[in-house]
């Protein structure tokens, strides 16, 4: 999460002379946390000065408009004409000069001002409202109404000319947007953060907690009843009566814009403030607005009850549940704790009797009632967090000076604190030898002592053991002895430990699918087909129309969008989704994706245990001769992986999603390789797909043994080949037109052990044959172990075909 | 006188050879003037009726003969054959600029190219590719890693949870990150470790998370490196994370490693690698501030040293083996390389094939 924080501020806790702000960004982001913009203050401010208004005068041509006599600090005073409706003599306003950059109006972007004539009269510049020079934030106003420096800041020292960001304490300030981490929620406040900094720039570290001397007597102080120890293990809170709230002074407004809050009066400022510099939220209650108890001023910590509402300050109402922890008055809840106070027991301008409250709430109990009413502020980030208990009594103190001192007024009776049992704070050891092996260079003790010691551990070496005590803010998050390793690592510097790669080897075999993969892609694609990269998750919807049943898929619980509604058992349907997707333009397609389909566990076949993850390779061929294309492919990959002897078997299924005339499944000893074939015309037609589409299924690996890979063969054997030549002839062969070639291919080389190949080249149908038959053409080889056959022998072979094939399938030679 | 017609002999063969225009012409030259029923052995046929030293005389003249007319006849054949050479130039003349037959060009998706090249890159290093469920149970990907249920660490990983009822190791999910072939590969290999054998895996897989936007997708791929023996420090996680950054993205690039906050390790760190557009300076050449970096430099990811829990949780004694771990985005670290100009990671996932054949 990240944070803004002005430089000047972290100035006044640890010593930074002599420390630029670009210096300090470059060395805390290497140690601590990361600064990753540094927004310098007052720059747009540059040519707006301070201006006292010396008389005010009618434009002469314009009901709207007036004269402003203005001096700013030169001889001649400048003549400006200005709209604003509270525009009066002897103001003191600011005046944006020529060359000076503001937003007109509040809106719009950063423009230049030039000379103007506005009817008829030159104006010499523009007086401001606060919204035109970036102000709103600190000095919200009505339109037209320009930026009264004498009332928006009665304690600024008023001189003419003097530029305003000089003025407004601005200039040289910068604000750093910084990313804390998660575990250290102390180093978001401002006195955490300069902690952080003077242990990694070696400067010293100058804050001092507030202290609060309030009296013994428990009268006047609220009654506090925690009824969830668990989940409020903390909670204090002090009453001041007295005092006077309204704006804040400037030096509190700047420090709240700088860090990006808005100010909403003295009172809560303070709190927020607070929050800012110790990162420990509070909230204040005006004790006029809240309902008194049997026992007068009483206040619960306790679970919601059913049907309780409350208004937020945001003006939003909530329903709340028994699982919400609420802070309550005898009326009802008066804050969400940990997240947000209620609109009712809020300080206004008219409170003059207030409690403070500083509390730590439980982190996963803030977490959860945030998602659960979907409401997120300030404190709400900090406290899902885990804060310290020991944060309170240093945010009371100091929330408590500033009300003195801002709104006046007196502490009645003592500091209510009401706490589970008091934990103490944890000490770990490790010894020297361990932080500097597991940090890879050797750190002298002392060094290792020291820069534990700048973060505030409190530390003993006993022996070359480093026994450190945690500070409390950082009881949340130091864990073991590791977490010193990570202390002293970063404070000598990431960036000092040099980079060495491991020697060595890992024996870890590889899962030879990785590389098989891998293998199969580059065979893929250099076979002609692209490869696509379609989600995991699928749609109902897709399914359906792809024919598909996903009644027993893995569905998510939670998926984003229907979309991905559960995990896919087929790639077929995405291709085929991908393949519609692109077919306006490319009416030729050739593509193919290797990834994982989710199966119920083959064990049990219900959902007691994680899916069985096959890896699947599908593709998809549209256009011309997209069968044969695809299941060329398939014959190339069979013959790439060294597979032999495939049967194919002709898929007869109908109803289903392949074309039950026009596909044909792959087996290898009973184990099925793949299916080829085309997409049924309805499935086509529900996904909106013109034209024929051919596909291919091809389990790789599986659970049981099964896919493509197990049948891979790695290590080829070399076979001699026969020393004698061989003879080739061409047979083409008339046959009726179901005949299949692989059972008249089968049956050719079943005659005799000397038909070394039969090698399809043309299947002819038409003019010059009769009807339903179909002449088949093919290349035969034949050869002998032994000898070189004669022309007499191998003819004895074809008449032995031929006569076999005529038996079988009243085949006639062409 | 034999030897007078052995000169006019010559002389008409050189003639002849000179005359012969085409190949034809001069292998019927050489047939005629020196074949083996040519002129030369009709004169030899006669030496017989001289004396003998006449006879050796001619014959030397005869043999000088044949030699020198072989040797013209290679020539001009040579000479010829060259000049039909140049002549196929006009005679066979194609048009050459017309395109080829080409293969058909496939195409691997712009993922796998990344997935390779950085596989590649700590396969030279010793990390052995490894593969890992990606539907696990919650304990690998979240208990294992030290992140106990309702840890608010879990809310950085927006989670798909599956519709099945809760096992042993807690719920079904889809893995958020793959560290779970971290928690796995440990859990596996503590006993191996033991018997001396080092881990150092990588697992590249696809990756789960409820978002989507410009700079997300629902589903992408990390690359998640764990190595663990005894005696591995911090510094050869920097090593590690130095030389791939200078192996993927240049040797001019530099690393840096800035403190982080993850569960499953300690030190956490976060990696940078410096910005290739403006060298690491946050500003161009024209004094603009660069807009590819922060401040001079790119997040890459983040890693760290194996927090001791995680390797307790897998049976590994922590007082004796440390290591290291990291995991970054395939689609991200790819993305930041220059030259890939690919502003939106859900390009990548539509699958157009315009977009698909451009890689």
């Amino acid at each position: 999460m990240n944070t803004l924080t002005s430089y000047d501020w972290l100035k006044h806790y640890v010593d930074l002379k002599g420390v630029s702000v670009e210096e300090f960004a470059k060395r805390v982001s290497l140690s601590g946390p990361g600064v990753e913009k540094i927004y310098p203050q007052g720059v747009d401010l540059q040519q707006v000065v301070v201006g006292h208004v010396t008389s005010v005068e009618k434009h002469p041509d314009a009901d709207k408009l007036r004269l402003a006599s203005v001096d700013v600090g030169e001889k001649k005073a400048l003549t400006i004409v200005c709209g604003g409706l509270n525009l009066a003599e002897d103001q003191w306003v600011a005046v944006a000069l020529v060359g000076a950059r503001v937003r007109w109006h509040g809106e719009g972007d950063l423009i230049t001002l030039e000379p103007a004539t506005i009817r008829g009269v030159a104006s010499e510049g523009m007086i401001c409202a606060a919204n035109e020079i970036g102000l709103a934030e600190a000095f919200p106003h009505a339109e037209r109404e320009i930026l009264d420096l004498g009332v928006a800041i009665p304690e600024m020292k008023l001189k003419a000319g003097t530029p305003l960001a000089d003025a407004l304490g601005l200039a040289g300030d910068a604000v750093l947007d910084s990313e804390v981490t998660t575990n250290r929620v102390d180093a978001m406040g401002v006195v955490g953060f300069a902690r952080e900094a003077s242990a990694i720039l070696g400067k010293k570290f100058l804050w001092k907690p507030a202290t609060l001397k309030a009296k013994g007597s428990k009268k006047g102080a609220p009654t506090i009843h925690v009824s969830e120890k668990k989940l409020c293990p903390r909670y204090m809170a002090v009453r001041l009566t007295g005092v006077k709230n309204g704006p804040s002074p400037w030096w509190l407004k700047k420090r709240l814009m700088q860090a990006g809050l808005n100010s909403i009066s003295a009172l809560v400022d303070i709190t927020n403030y607070v929050m800012l510099e110790l990162a420990q939220p509070m909230h204040v209650f005006d004790v006029a607005r809240l309902a008194q108890g049997k026992k007068g001023l009483e206040i619960s910590v306790r679970l919601a009850k059913k049907g309780e509402t409350l208004k937020t300050f945001d003006g939003n109402e909530h329903h709340l549940d028994e699982k919400t922890l609420v802070i309550a008055d005898a009326e009802g809840p008066v804050a969400i704790a940990g997240v947000m106070g209620g609109e009712r027991s809020g300080a206004y301008y008219d409170t003059t009797d207030i409690i403070f409250e500083a509390a730590t709430f439980d982190a996963v109990s803030v977490r959860r009632t945030a998602r659960r009413l979907n409401l997120y502020s300030d404190s709400q980030t900090r406290f899902e967090k885990g804060l310290s208990p020991h944060a309170l009594p240093d945010a009371i103190a100091r929330a408590v000076e500033l009300a003195l001192d801002i709104c006046g007024g007196t502490v009645v009776g003592s500091v209510v604190d009401e706490r589970a049992a008091v934990s103490k704070p944890a000490t770990y050891r490790i010894s020297t030898k361990e932080v500097d092996e597991r940090i890879g260079v050797s750190i002298p003790k002392a060094t290792q002592i020291r820069s534990l010691r700048d973060l505030g551990f409190t530390v003993k070496l006993v022996g070359g053991t480093i026994h450190a005590t945690v500070p409390w803010w950082r009881d949340q998050d130091i864990e073991s002895g590791q977490d010193l390793v990570e202390e002293i690592a970063r404070i000598y510097g990431y960036a000092n430990i040099p980079p060495v790669v491991p020697g060595g080897t890992s024996l870890l075999q590889v899962d030879p699918s990785i590389r098989m993969e891998d293998t199969l892609k580059t065979i893929a694609a250099g076979a002609g087909l692209t490869e696509t990269y379609t989600y995991s998750f699928v749609s109902d919807d897709l399914y359906r129309k792809a024919g598909y049943d996903s009644s027993g898929c893995l569905h998510v619980q939670n998926p984003l969008t229907e979309e991905f509604a559960f995990m896919r058992t087929s790639l077929l349907p995405s291709l085929l989704q991908v393949v519609a997707e692109n077919q306006e333009r490319a009416r030729e397609q050739r593509l193919f994706e290797i990834a994982n389909v989710y199966y119920p566990p083959s064990t049990s076949g219900v959902w007691n245990d994680l899916p069985d993850e096959h890896l699947e390779m599908g593709c998809a061929f549209l256009g011309d001769n997209a069968f044969a294309n695809a299941k060329g492919f398939v014959e190339h990959v069979l013959a790439t992986h060294g597979i032999t002897d495939v049967f194919w078997k002709r898929l007869t299924e109908k109803g289903g999603f392949w074309h039950a005339g026009r596909s044909v499944q792959a087996f290898k000893d009973g184990a099925l390789l793949a299916t080829v074939g085309e997409v049924a015309p309805n499935i086509l037609g529900n996904m909106g797909i013109d034209g024929r589409v051919a596909m291919v299924d091809c389990p790789l690996t599986s659970s049981d043994g099964t896919g493509l890979f197990t049948h891979a063969v790695h290590a080829r054997q070399y076979t001699v080949p026969s020393p004698f030549p061989e003879s080739k002839r061409d047979l083409a062969l008339v046959v009726p037109d179901r005949t299949e070639y692989a059972a008249l291919s089968l049956a050719i080389r079943r005659v005799d052990a000397c038909v070394a190949s039969v090698e399809w080249f043309d299947t002819y149908a038409g003019k010059g044959l009769p009807e339903q038959k179909k002449s088949v053409a093919m290349h035969l080889t034949f050869s002998a172990p032994n000898k070189t056959l004669t022309s007499e022998e191998v003819d004895a072979l074809i008449a032995r075909i031929t006569s076999a094939v005529k038996k079988e399938f009243g085949a006639e030679v062409r | 006188m034999l030897s007078d017609t052995l000169t006019g002999l010559q002389e008409s063969l050189e003639k002849a050879i000179k005359a012969a225009s085409s190949l034809a012409e001069l292998e019927a030259a050489e047939l005629r003037f020196l074949g083996r029923k040519g002129e030369l052995t009709n004169i030899l046929r006669q030496l017989g009726s001289l004396s003998s030293d006449e006879r050796r005389t001619v014959g030397a003249a005869a043999n000088v003969v044949k030699v020198e007319g072989e040797r013209l006849i290679a020539e001009a054949r040579a000479s010829l054959l060259s000049a039909a050479a140049g002549a196929v130039a006009e005679n066979e003349w194609i048009d050459v600029t017309e395109p080829g037959m080409r293969p058909p060009q496939g195409h691997l998706h712009i993922t796998t190219h990344a997935i390779r090249e950085i596989g590649a890159i700590f396969e030279r290093i010793g990390f052995t590719r490894v593969r890992y469920p990606e539907v696990d149970w919650d304990h690998y990907a979240f208990e294992a890693l030290n992140m106990p249920p309702e840890h608010p660490a879990r809310d950085e990983w927006e989670t798909f949870f599956m519709e099945a009822p809760a096992g042993k190791k807690g719920r079904m999910i889809l893995t958020p990150h793959a560290t779970n072939g971290t928690a796995r590969i440990l859990e596996e290999c503590a006993d191996r470790l033991k018997a001396g054998e080092a881990i150092r895996a990588m697992n590249i897989a696809k990756t789960y998370r409820r978002q989507s936007d410009i700079t997300h997708v629902p589903m992408f791929h990390q690359f998640d490196g764990v190595c663990v023996d005894k005696g591995i420090s911090f510094a050869h996680m920097h090593g590690v994370f130095d030389y791939f950054v200078k192996a993927f993205f240049g040797k001019e690039r530099t690393v840096r490693l800035r403190p982080f906050h993850f569960r499953f390790t300690e030190p956490s760190v976060e990696i940078d690698v410096s910005c290739g557009m403006c060298g690491g300076t946050g500003m161009l050449a024209d004094d603009q501030k660069c807009r590819t970096c922060k401040r001079g430099w790119l997040e890459l990811g983040g890693g760290g040293s194996i927090h001791p829990n995680v390797l307790k949780m897998a049976g590994i004694d922590p007082k004796k083996y440390s290591g290291f771990a990291f995991g970054w985005g395939v689609e991200r670290t790819y993305m930041m390389k220059e030259g890939t100009k690919l502003d939106d990671v859900r390009t990548m996932y539509k699958n157009d094939v315009r977009f698909l054949e451009q890689f």
